[in-house]
């Protein structure tokens, strides 16, 4: 696909933040374009898929399914952000739905493609896995506030009231 | 997420995307836990697992309700408006309709009122019929303290000493089966009657001539005294399988029975009867009253025998054993004394306040002074509960000034 490359975009990607713009042309080179419309669904909870999405504009839902015809809403993720790294990794199904909140664009990047990105540019693949656990270890913070959260949520709606009797109760 | 001091927290919140029938098209909803909460639909136990008891107050003119789940075997009270609110939760009716039902019935908006419903109902679970030791918690909260924790390692050594049997009701139904049912009926009441007048004719006769009573114990007095409080002490059991045999009297389950050191220190004999909430006004009456009856009974055929013996050691035992058991009798039956003997029970059964204590003490601590200054009349329960109080202190101070009267005049 022939594409001019847009390098202030990659700058605004935090896994692409510490490395040289030469090296940023050699990534724009492997990225591939896709388009969604408001509403469309990228992929679904388990389904396959091997490639990790930049986005470049617009906005998209990461959802899991929780019953019936609900999910529930994880993370909402804006220009500049990415999704789907896991499955790039360790080919597992993918473990959430990314559906699209506004018109959005997307550039995507294939196992293989990242293979020959680590091959050829190495000092470039190293930043990319550093910024990687980075944003890992915030995802896995915001995680477990979530958990925190939905836990609470959980109390709060069954008006179990747990601060006031913490133990066995007594009468 | 985390909040600082007392601030209290926003309610949470979780997002859900909701897909259309067809699932091409998505709504996404924030919903805040309260919603959630209003929207639910409480449920409760099944009717075949549940027995229900009415306790009318006489004070408060009000009924109160002892719900019991059959299969847990746990008791919970609910108030009027409680029970109402109970009925409705048939799983479905939401907890906002739940309050518009209230509003209806009683003309009052409370949230508070379901909110704590339900939250008592869902921890009657966790209730124990055993109460908490304030004894304990002191101790607990001064571990740092060696004799503190020397004296909590003590209690829960005592505590071991409870021996208990949670099968004890079929033996109490073969007792009573066998013969005991002839306790609860006219034979029964006239036989404890017609023992009671000997027991006043008896203690007429040795009040005559009371000189040198306890001379029978010759050198030893200290030691003869100590068997007596010995063998009262086995007298006791009787108390306890009394109350055990009413409950079995009228259709209700001994729950356990056995010994425990109460309060830690306490040797005493137990049954346990909280089964008995279920039963009629007439079966709580009638168990509470039961077990001090023994000490009646004892009594008054010992300072009978005593009566019919020449001075000596047989004498002197039965008058001393006469007395304690007078005594029992008394303290057992009196309510206003702070301790929740059978006769409190009875007490609080037929006022149809069950923390009478609790309730009472807490309102001449904090209530009663600025309700004085307010002026203005004491509601009849006030006015229980300042009666309480004042005749506890009374009573005990009596106690007391006759001890010391007694000592003084002995010594």
């Amino acid at each position: 696909m022939a594409k001019s490359a847009d390098l202030d975009f990659l700058r605004q990607v935090s896994l692409f933040r510490d490395i040289a713009d030469s090296e940023r042309q050699a990534i724009w080179s492997r990225l591939e374009e896709r388009r969604l419309r408001r509403g469309e669904a990228l992929f679904r909870e388990r389904d396959a898929g091997t490639e990790m999405f930049f986005i470049h504009t617009g906005m998209v839902i990461v959802s899991k399914f929780v019953a019936g015809r609900v999910e529930q809403v994880l993370a909402r993720l804006g220009p500049g952000d990415f999704f789907g790294e896991m499955s790039l990794f360790d080919g597992q199904p993918r473990s959430a739905t990314i559906q699209a909140e506004t018109d959005t664009v997307l550039y995507w990047l294939d196992r293989a493609n990242l293979e020959e990105l680590i091959k050829e540019n190495p000092r470039a693949a190293t930043a990319f896995f550093k910024q990687l656990v980075q944003v890992f270890i915030k995802r896995l913070r915001d995680s477990s506030d979530l958990v925190a959260e939905v836990t609470r949520w959980g109390l709060e709606a069954t008006g179990l009231n747990v601060d006031q009797h913490p133990g066995v109760g007594g009468h | 997420m985390s909040t600082t001091g007392t601030e209290k927290p926003k309610r949470a919140k979780i997002e859900l995307l909701v897909r259309s029938e067809a699932g091409d098209d998505f709504q996404v909803t924030k919903v805040e836990s309260s919603l959630a909460y209003r929207q639910a639909r409480p449920q409760r136990i099944p009717d075949g697992q549940i027995e229900v008891a009415e306790m009318r107050s006489n004070v408060r003119r009000s009924t109160t309700y002892m719900v019991k789940n059959r299969v847990t075997e746990k008791y919970i009270e609910l108030s009027e408006p409680e029970y109402f609110l109970w009925n409705q939760m048939n799983g479905r009716t939401s907890v906002e309709e739940l309050a518009v039902a209230y509003v209806l019935k009683f003309g009052a908006f409370d949230f508070d009122i379901i909110h704590a419903l339900i939250d008592k109902l869902q921890r009657a679970e966790l209730l124990t019929m055993r109460p908490i030791s304030r004894l304990r918690a002191m101790l607990a909260a001064n571990r740092k303290n060696p004799a503190a924790r020397a004296a909590e390692a003590t209690l829960k050594a005592l505590d071991r000493l409870t021996v208990g049997s949670r099968t004890a009701h079929d033996a109490f139904t073969r007792v009573y089966r066998y013969g005991a049912f002839l306790i609860f009926t006219p034979v029964g009441l006239a036989l404890l009657a017609l023992v009671t007048l000997l027991g006043f004719k008896g203690t007429r006769e040795i009040w005559q001539d009371s000189s040198d009573l306890y001379a029978g114990f010759g050198e030893h007095p200290v030691i003869a005294l100590l068997l007596v409080k010995v063998f009262f002490f086995l007298t006791l059991i009787l108390h306890q399988m009394l109350h055990a045999l009413a409950l079995v009297h009228y259709g209700r389950r001994v729950k356990e029975f056995g010994f425990t050191m109460l309060h830690g220190f306490l040797p005493t004999f137990y049954a346990d009867v909280t089964d008995v909430f279920m039963g009629s006004r007439r079966a709580r009456i009638v168990t509470g009253i039961s077990g001090p009856m023994v000490h009646l009974f004892l009594g008054s055929l010992y300072i009978y025998l005593a009566s019919q013996c020449g001075p000596g050691l047989l004498k002197s035992f039965l008058v001393a054993s006469a007395i304690l058991q007078s005594q029992s009798l008394f303290f057992s039956l009196y309510p206003f004394c702070f301790l929740e003997m059978d006769g409190y029970h009875v007490l609080v059964d037929w006022l149809g306040l069950p923390r009478l204590k609790s309730e009472s003490i807490a309102f001449v601590n904090g209530g009663l002074w600025r309700r004085l200054r307010a002026g203005g009349r004491f509601t009849r329960e006030e006015v229980v509960f300042v009666g309480y109080v004042a005749l506890s202190i009374t009573s005990i101070a009596a106690f007391v000034g006759l001890n010391v009267w007694f000592f003084v005049h002995t010594t």
